[in-house]
């Protein structure tokens, strides 16, 4: 019995394990380079975060249509906000078999100096899709309009205080004080709070903070229950979709900025030219799926594709934004 | 009306077949998850989000809270049979259970927890059904200020933890909180005590730190004592039965700890471990013979078993009724609702009764299923301690080792587990108790950002903690739980003596 229990327990331990790869099929497809052996997705965060859905529902899309014959298994690197799976992923020079999944912070991480590497020392392959950002209150609370709430931060700082999930110097604190910024409150007066636990809405539910600055999805559910109002979304028109659609964009109220959530896909240093076109086509053909479509809906994520040359554009940009934003606040390393 | 509609249709979901038999496997594959050291409910949820799309959204659900419940019930036996913590909320559990099985009880220490586990877990889902919404509020009352108070509460608990030496205890604690401002700072994104190595920057796994101290000190210690006879005891089972004095000793703590460790669970952030350690404490203060605490006392292992499964019911008030996530695991949980393509908040009660009411029911038969299947496996698990010793202690390292590798896939874990294994073997050869230690650990972070958290809104003034009624009141209770005992004991003193 006990040598039961400990086989049970053994192979409970590796199917944990293999669980974290997955899928099957073989094949080749046309073009000029194919992949011949099983390619790894790392996703540098834990399970059942944003980085790790997105990486594993494209796997899952890329299997289940047939865009790509050969297994990928994705792999969670936690650590360091992911500069432990970007410096695990260096390690691959040239190896077209291994890609990482990524967003904003590895424009923001190697800025504050938390990280060795930064985008430009990856490949980046293509962005598949985009998420956006929201300013919350409670919803009895006096400001009715983003404008309003920033002219309150302007006269007196120290009586409003921030909150959001990202530490200081990261997305939610940064998208805040971009917008702030472009209205012209002094943005290094801003008090920002950062809570990792999960206990951000909490702390704004009871008045212990007063904004609190996040993802669109996570404010629709409270703002049903008459909870919370959204002041403002980050993105350039109005959302799609039943709550969505009622919230204002900071543009409509005369605040010029947008920032958007962006999600793609990057691969080792000096990737293969062939092979980096390869996997190019192969997101495009995923963006294109309605397979994709469907769980795009189901995230709420929006369609936002960039092939390999706009998206290296598109990612100095961010980096120029954001070292400026940075350098204000006196962040960077 | 529209209550009585839900639970009747979440009586037909959790009853039905499928849904019985999901509540089965969900706890089946939680409790063993729970056993192996390492192995927790949030590897185990996050692992089965992927496998559970497409399933039925009621029995997954209710699948994947059973793997969570069933994981910290599972996780006191290897606390008690090994000194290796299952998992976080299991540590307290072996402060008293680890001793009981030295002593050859393992049997009795297996059961007293299955019973425990099995009260506090039922009444925390009876609290749960009758007072979710009500809690809601409770909930939601606690801001940074409140928090930092709940800690400095909690923290006390380090003077019931020495074995007699204060000042040893108080050096562990120290130690604690210095390993907790390891990784980046929260509040200014700088890293601290980093030495420049990214492995560092999110800090310690408190599971690293768990097995280090605990477990790989206890096997270093047991190699070394291997030709000392009198440790042969370990290998008895002894009786699985309880003496009505086991149920005397037991029913305080767990008609209190029920009540006292789901409160603390509904708080979020606060959690099994906490509620656990607080259940420990408490009990030692009311105790009768404090004495026999950490030496295999019955009202010990109680308090911290009863605790931890009532908080673990707890933990689903913020989730069900706000959709605020109260812990790691609960959180892995709201992205697995997400993942169904529900989105828990406030009004998941209303618009999801089915749903609310299905989980909610399907965990009094889990907690049924885990008594029903943990009683009959004593005899059997307990055997482990019949394995030879060089073997057992080749599986112990074994499975540290896979559990804390599958936390991050991350090789340099394995050194720190090697290196807190060293620190718990020096910890133990000059009598420094390693409870202090984790305890300042686990709140040392915490207690740190919500002080400075509240400092930040309140701009640096300190009367934010007494203006807010709950922040003070929980203030002075640590205060008087640092000087009531001591009194109380010197008062005795002089009645005796006059």
């Amino acid at each position: 019995m006990k040598k039961n229990l400990f086989l049970i327990a053994i192979s409970l331990t590796i199917l944990l394990i293999l669980g974290a790869c997955s899928d099957s099929s073989s094949g080749t497809t046309d073009g000029e380079w194919t992949p011949e052996k099983s390619i790894e997705i790392v996703a540098p965060s834990g399970a059942g975060g944003g980085w790790d859905t997105t990486a594993r529902m494209a796997a899952k899309v890329f299997d289940e249509e047939g865009i790509i014959d050969q297994n990928i298994g994705v792999v969670n690197k936690t650590g360091g906000g992911g500069a432990v799976g970007w410096a695990y992923i260096a390690n691959y020079d040239g190896d077209p078999y291994h890609l990482f999944v990524a967003s904003p912070p590895i424009i923001d991480v190697p800025l504050s100096g938390q990280s060795e590497y930064d985008h430009t020392d990856f490949t980046p392959i293509a962005n598949i899709i985009a998420d956006y950002g929201a300013f919350v209150v409670k919803a009895d609370a006096k400001w009715d309009t983003l404008p309003e709430l920033f002219d309150d931060l302007k006269e007196d700082p120290s009586s409003i205080t921030v909150i959001g999930s990202s530490s200081p110097g990261s997305m939610d604190h940064l998208q805040f004080v971009r917008f702030a910024k472009a209205y012209g409150v002094d943005v290094k007066d801003i008090k920002y709070v950062s809570e990792q636990d999960g206990g951000e809405l909490t702390a704004l539910l009871n008045g212990s903070v007063d904004v609190f600055s996040t993802g669109v999805a996570e404010t629709v559910e409270q703002v049903r229950a008459g909870n919370v109002k959204v002041l403002a979304v980050t993105s350039e028109e109005r959302l799609q979709g039943d709550v969505f659609s009622d919230f204002p964009t900071a543009k409509e109220q005369g605040i010029d900025e947008t920032f958007v959530n962006w999600r793609g896909f990057f691969g080792p240093p000096n990737m293969d030219e062939e092979a980096r076109k390869y996997y190019e086509n192969a997101f495009k053909e995923l963006s294109d799926n309605d397979a994709w479509k469907e769980i795009r809906a189901q995230y709420g994520w929006d369609e936002m594709f960039m092939g390999s040359e706009e998206f290296a554009k598109f990612l100095d940009e961010q980096l120029d934004v954001t070292k400026e934003l940075l350098d204000e606040l006196g962040l960077t390393e | 009306m529209d209550i009585l509609n839900g639970i009747s249709q979440g009586l037909q979901v959790a009853l039905s077949l499928e849904g019985i038999l999901f509540v089965l496997i969900g706890v089946l594959i939680g409790t063993l998850i729970g056993m192996i050291p390492g192995l927790g409910p949030i590897t185990a949820i996050g692992v089965m989000i992927p496998i559970s799309y497409g399933m039925d959204i009621h029995l997954a659900l209710i699948m994947m809270a059973g793997v969570y419940y069933g994981a910290v019930f599972g996780g006191s036996t290897s606390s008690i049979l090994l000194n290796a913590p299952g998992i976080e909320g299991t540590i307290a559990t072996s402060f008293d259970g680890y001793p009981m099985a030295q002593q050859g009880k393992a049997g009795k220490a297996l059961a007293i927890a299955a019973i425990c586990s099995f009260v506090g877990g039922t009444v925390g889902i009876i609290l749960l059904m009758s007072l979710a919404p009500a809690l809601a509020t409770v909930a939601i009352a606690f801001g940074p200020a409140e928090y930092f108070a709940l800690m400095l509460l909690a923290l006390m608990a380090i003077t019931s933890l020495s074995d007699g030496s204060m000042s040893k205890a108080l050096i562990s604690g120290v130690l604690g909180f210095m390993v907790a401002t390891v990784g980046i700072d929260g509040q200014t994104g700088t890293p601290r005590f980093t030495f420049g190595n990214i492995n560092l920057l999110d800090g310690i796994e408190f599971l690293v730190i768990g097995l280090g101290l605990f477990a790989i000190a206890e096997v270093a210690i047991l190699i070394i004592n291997r030709n000392n006879k009198s440790q042969t005891k370990l290998h008895k089972i002894g009786s699985l039965r309880l003496t009505k004095q086991d149920f005397k000793e037991m029913r305080g703590p767990m008609s209190r700890q029920s009540l006292v460790g789901f409160l603390i669970g509904v708080l979020p952030g606060a959690g099994a471990t906490i509620a656990s350690f607080i259940g420990y404490t408490s009990e030692k203060k009311l105790a009768k013979k404090p004495e026999e605490f950490g030496k295999g006392s019955v009202a010990g292992l109680a308090g911290p078993e009863t605790a931890n499964n009532a908080a673990t019911s707890g933990a689903f008030v913020p989730l069900l009724s706000l959709g605020i996530p109260g812990s790691g695991t609960t959180a892995v949980m709201l992205g697995a609702f997400l993942v169904m393509g529900i989105q828990p908040g406030p009004l998941l009660m209303t618009e999801q009764p089915t749903l609310f009411w299905a989980i909610i029911i399907s965990m009094y038969i889990g907690n049924i299923f885990l008594l029903i299947l943990n009683l009959p496996l004593i005899p059997y698990i307990s055997k482990i301690l019949l394995i030879p010793r060089p073997m057992l202690i080749s599986l112990v390292i074994f499975f540290c080792v896979i559990g804390i590798y599958t936390l991050s896939f991350n090789v340099f874990d394995l050194y720190l587990l090697l290196f807190f294994g060293v620190i718990g073997f020096l910890m133990k050869l000059v009598k420094i108790p390693p409870a202090p230690f984790i305890l300042a650990f686990i709140l040392g972070d915490m207690m740190e950002q919500s002080l400075r958290k509240a400092l930040t809104i309140s701009n640096g003034n300190l009367s934010i903690f007494v203006e807010r009624p709950i922040a003070m009141s929980l203030l002075i209770v640590s205060l008087l739980s640092l000087v009531i005992p001591p009194l109380f004991r010197y008062f005795k003193r002089k009645n005796a003596s006059a």
